[in-house]
């Protein structure tokens, strides 16, 4: 188990023709011993680069990657005492089940045959796959070879976790499944794990934190709650949450937003938390707009363009009156999540409550001004 | 109702009348393309097994009667070739197997890893292919008789037991075949390797095991197939090849000759062509690539397929 140091690290990779495109971009994380920490972004962000950094398979243009204090650097990959598991699992297809697991520990350490058949078995029973040690990978459904894709890592006993995606190949309903158990492992070993996904449900719900990557720069790191409730920039506050969250831009005129279809007064401690600026945007997570019967200053009348009921809740799209229903042009839609139990339907005409504690605040250039208020710090919320 | 039943029995009974039709028709156009091939080689396995007089009275296709038979040919066929038999097995046994291993490497190496200028050699490699058996003869006499002249050189093998003067010309041949037919099988090579999976040798790396023991523990298990289609291909080649034999063992009498250079003036005479000796000769040498086919079909099946 290892204290992993991302110390500013950069990938510059060159094409062919001289064109050089940064692919990470000055990234800095320190991931605590034991941590399970989930690098997540959309594809072309410079995640997986990152891990391969991590893991050695792709040089580093500049900075430092430490494990305990030691620059690992010029480290071969095979002694960086690491495991990785991967999006297609790279098992080799030639090999029993117990050969493929068995495989590092006969090229990376002295082990006796006896003693790595022991170890081989004893990872192979808690991943639940102890009855096909005599099987090939192509013998296997999709779900077992992820099994023995993990039982391969983790019989290694390393340092450090390095997971690429490993259950995007999988169904929803395995993914899940997958998804605790890699949890109830990681525990239970309290290795340092480094989990890249694009799936913002996973980084969500595995991650001790989350560390947010676009274009090859980190946008944020912090707890999913943290990442959830006080972005630190649009992108952040867009791409986490499901549906995602709402923005609308505004300027602010004294102690008013206004809006290109609403006004929307606000609290004159608001309006002086911002200060100078006035382009701004203002994000609303969906969850927390209430449709309700009478108009109030925090209320806009909206109509409903289309109801997706999911059972529990539903997902209401609301246009502004003036827009044309279906055909809508940016910030003038927004998504909101009400309780499944409550009935509206297209055409509708609704008062939208937005609470102004809810607000999240927007500069021009997307930087978060001001967060949304909660009772509760983040950080108190353990889980 | 009852019309729709005979409707039914009837659209029924016509399309197994058709599917009958195209079976029939399919059996028969397999049937005659089999004559068309196997006619020329019936032909000259009849012909094998007659006596002069029996092939200058029948026709080629038509088995000899009992008074036209004779294993004779055969016999003296066997006789004449098996000491070339034995030599070009000499020869061919070893260059196939040393072109599949230092194929298979350089296409690992070509392929699997890094470094710089490998575009470079692989496309040398790539020439190599495209470089015609003509435009190689005389620098290769040059080379094997003036510059390195194996028989002076390694005189001092020849007084061992089991080892003559002859063999050094095998083992010119031995380099000759083996360098020629690398590039082509390093080609072959790298199309499988090109297609495996990098996250697999990733996976190796990461696993600890160095360049060469992932060649040997993870590569070349998976490469079994194709070094199959590499034996049958290379075997086939260099057992039939005829040029290297004529300019580097030269004559037909020399002990080292090869089973294509004395299959070459078998049955030649002045008063004519002995064809039932040269078809005999024919099948005796063409046996030891029709046994290789045998025993690696399977593996080459697997090969082939895509």
């Amino acid at each position: 188990m290892a204290r992993t140091q991302l110390d500013s690290i950069t990938k510059v990779f060159t094409e062919r023709g001289g064109n050089e495109i940064v692919a990470v971009n000055d990234v800095s994380i320190d991931i605590k011993d034991g941590e399970f920490l989930v690098l997540v972004g959309p594809s072309g962000c410079g995640k997986s680069t990152t891990l391969r950094m991590i893991a050695g398979l792709e040089s580093i243009t500049s900075g430092e990657i430490r494990f305990d204090g030691t620059v690992v650097n010029d480290i071969p990959a095979k002694d960086r005492d690491i495991a990785m598991v991967f999006q297609s699992y790279a098992l080799y297809p030639h090999m029993t089940v117990q050969g493929n697991m068995a495989f590092g520990l006969e090229e990376s350490t002295d082990l006796s045959d006896a003693e790595v058949e022991e170890r081989v078995e004893e990872s192979a029973q808690m991943m639940g796959i102890g009855d096909l040690l005599d099987r090939k990978p192509g013998e296997l459904s999709g779900g077992q070879q992820q099994r023995v894709a993990l039982g391969r890592a983790i019989v290694r006993e390393p340092e450090v976790f390095l997971m690429d995606e490993p259950l995007s190949n999988l169904d929803a309903k395995l993914r899940s499944e997958m998804r605790t158990e890699l949890q109830r492992i990681q525990e239970q070993f309290d290795t340092t794990t480094i989990y890249v996904t694009h799936d913002q449900t996973e980084a969500m719900t595995m991650g001790d934190r989350i560390a947010i990557l676009d274009d090859g720069k980190l946008q944020q790191v912090g707890t999913p709650i943290e990442c959830y409730h006080q972005p630190a920039n649009r992108f952040v506050a867009s791409f986490i949450g499901e549906p995602s969250m709402n923005f609308l831009s505004v300027s602010l005129e004294g102690n008013r937003f206004i809006g290109e279809r609403f006004e929307y007064p606000i609290s004159s401690a608001l309006a002086e938390s911002i200060g100078e600026q006035t382009d701004l945007t203002i994000g609303v997570r969906p969850e927390d707009i209430s449709l309700v019967d009478e108009p109030d200053t925090h209320t806009i009348s909206m109509v409903v363009d289309v109801v997706e009921p999911m059972g529990d809740q539903n997902v209401v799209y609301l246009v502004f009156p003036e827009a044309e229903v279906g055909i809508e042009g940016p910030g003038e839609s927004i998504i909101a999540t009400i309780e499944g139990m409550h009935h509206v339907q297209s055409g509708d005409t609704v008062e939208a409550h937005i609470p102004e504690d809810a607000l999240q605040v927007f500069d021009q250039s997307g930087e978060a001004i001001r967060n949304r208020h909660l009772d509760v710090s983040p950080a108190q919320i353990q889980f | 109702m009852s019309e729709a039943t005979i409707d039914v029995d009837e659209t029924e009974r016509s399309l197994r009348e058709r599917v009958r039709l195209r079976t029939v028709a399919l059996y028969s156009a397999v049937l005659a393309l089999v004559v068309f091939y196997m006619i020329p080689i019936q032909s000259g396995l009849v012909t094998s097994f007659k006596t002069s007089r029996a092939v200058r009275e029948t026709a080629p296709f038509v088995p000899p009667g009992l008074e036209g038979f004779t294993l004779g040919k055969w016999e003296f066929a066997f006789s004449a070739l098996s000491d070339g038999m034995f030599n070009s097995l000499l020869f061919t046994i070893p260059s196939t197997i040393l072109c599949a291993i230092f194929g298979s490497m350089a296409a690992y190496g070509l392929t699997l890893a890094k470094w710089r200028g490998q575009i470079f050699v692989f496309a040398l490699f790539i020439a190599g292919i495209f470089i015609p058996y003509q435009a190689v003869i005389i620098p290769l006499s040059e080379f094997w008789n003036v510059w390195v002249d194996l028989e002076a050189r390694l005189g001092f093998l020849w007084g061992l037991p089991l080892l003559a003067r002859k063999h050094a010309t095998i083992m010119e041949l031995i380099v000759t075949h083996t360098a020629y037919g690398i590039p082509i099988v390093t080609v072959l090579f790298r199309a499988q390797y090109k297609s495996m999976s990098r996250e697999m040798m990733e996976a190796a790396k990461l696993d600890g095991a160095s360049m060469w023991r992932t060649y040997r523990r993870i590569i070349l298990p998976l490469s079994v197939p194709m070094f199959a289609v590499v034996f049958i291909f290379q075997f086939t080649q260099i057992w039939n090849e005829f040029l290297f034999s004529l300019i580097i063992i030269q004559s037909v009498s020399d002990p080292a000759a090869s089973v294509t250079l004395i299959l070459s003036g078998l049955g030649e005479a002045l008063e004519g062509v002995d064809f039932p000796l040269r078809m005999a000769g024919a099948f005796i040498s063409a046996l030891p690539t029709l046994i290789v086919y045998v025993l690696f079909a399977d593996k080459f099946a697997e090969g082939v397929r895509v």
